[in-house]
């Protein structure tokens, strides 16, 4: 194993990369090294020296298991490609791609130019930004019946019933707007991704990684879309309405962004 | 009331740090590096981080770590 091995953050245009001042570029993933540029044509990958003691399999295998180390090197990762997105058109690189020799990046680099030439047109002047959808349950329970159809016509039938009947209804009732609340959620979700989606040009509907449950209520979906950047301001206006729309029903919208395109770079 | 929270100071919310992991850990281009992280040992960093988060002070380091540097 080499004494140093070669970690990679993202790809850009090499023309645009050139222009970024080198010494403006954050930190690098490991202490006292320097993120630089190969480039190769109309490309660059942006990497720095990490010691191959640590990033060889095995080595890399065990700080994985670490926590805390793995969050401060993802942090810097983001860091350096969050920069850089600020300034170029950038394909970011997912966590832990790394080279043994630079020559390796040069022929990646050559090798699938075309591929990566075509993703850098398709994202010019776009960004990822994140919708996160929060329900409040304490404020759907209470206003569902006014929202769901269903509800209010059988609590209409209940006040015109018998006293007997009336408490049968009722129970119904109870069962029926647990049912009717997940209902009116789910319908909101997917008229957020709807509307969002026509608003911009690719939509991913991503995983939650654990049930948050926050100030806003609990989390019920998560979004990513690319947006131009000359059209952002469509899309936010597109956002708030709909979280205007959905207040009453306790749904929250949450914007978050911009972010490199990370859901837009895989195949 | 703000109907829509736009959270441009994300880097404060514990939320957002599981978030930025999620970006950088689980997706982007994957190019076949000599070494890549394999999907196996990202579900472990997962288990890893999913307590590190909950434990709200670690987190708070690790972004204070990300803003000094």
């Amino acid at each position: 194993m080499s004494a140093t091995v070669f970690y990679v953050y993202c790809i850009a245009e090499s023309a645009a990369a050139t222009q970024l001042p080198a010494d403006s570029l954050p930190a690098a993933i490991e202490d006292d090294t320097k993120i630089e540029w190969v480039a190769v044509n109309k490309l660059a990958a942006l990497i720095s020296q990490v010691p191959g003691a640590i990033y060889s399999e095995e080595s890399l295998a065990e700080h994985l298991t670490d926590a805390t180390w793995t969050a401060i090197r993802a942090m810097r990762h983001e860091t350096v490609v969050e920069y850089v997105a600020k300034h170029v058109t950038v394909v970011p690189l997912r966590f832990g791609t790394i080279y043994l020799e630079r020559h390796g990046i040069e022929q990646m680099l050559a090798e699938r130019s075309r591929e990566l030439e075509e993703m850098i047109e398709h994202l010019r002047g776009r960004e990822e930004w994140g919708v996160n959808v929060y329900s409040d349950r304490a404020a759907l329970m209470s206003s569902i019946t006014s929202v769901s159809p269903v509800l209010r016509d059988l609590v209409a039938r209940a006040e015109q019933a018998s006293p007997g009947q009336s408490y049968l209804m009722q129970k119904k009732i109870e069962a029926l707007k647990a049912d009717e609340a997940r209902a009116e959620v789910n319908r909101i979700v997917d008229q957020v991704e709807n509307r969002l989606r026509e608003q911009s040009d690719d939509a991913r509907r991503l995983r939650i990684l654990k049930v948050e449950t926050t100030e806003h209520g609990e989390l019920k979906a998560k979004f990513a879309f690319l947006i131009k950047r000359t059209e952002f301001e469509e899309f936010r206006e597109a956002a708030e309405r709909l979280a205007q729309e959905n207040q009453t029903a306790g749904v929250r919208l949450e914007l978050t962004g911009p972010w490199p395109v990370y859901n837009f770079v895989q195949d | 009331m703000d109907q829509i929270l736009v959270s441009e100071e994300w880097e404060n919310s514990d939320l957002s740090l599981l978030e930025t992991l999620d970006h950088v850990l689980n997706r982007g281009l994957v190019i076949a590096g000599e070494i890549t992280i394999g999907v196996a040992d990202i579900d472990l960093i997962y288990v890893g981080l999913n307590v590190m988060v909950s434990s709200v002070e670690t987190a708070h380091e690790v972004l204070r770590k990300r803003q000094t540097k």
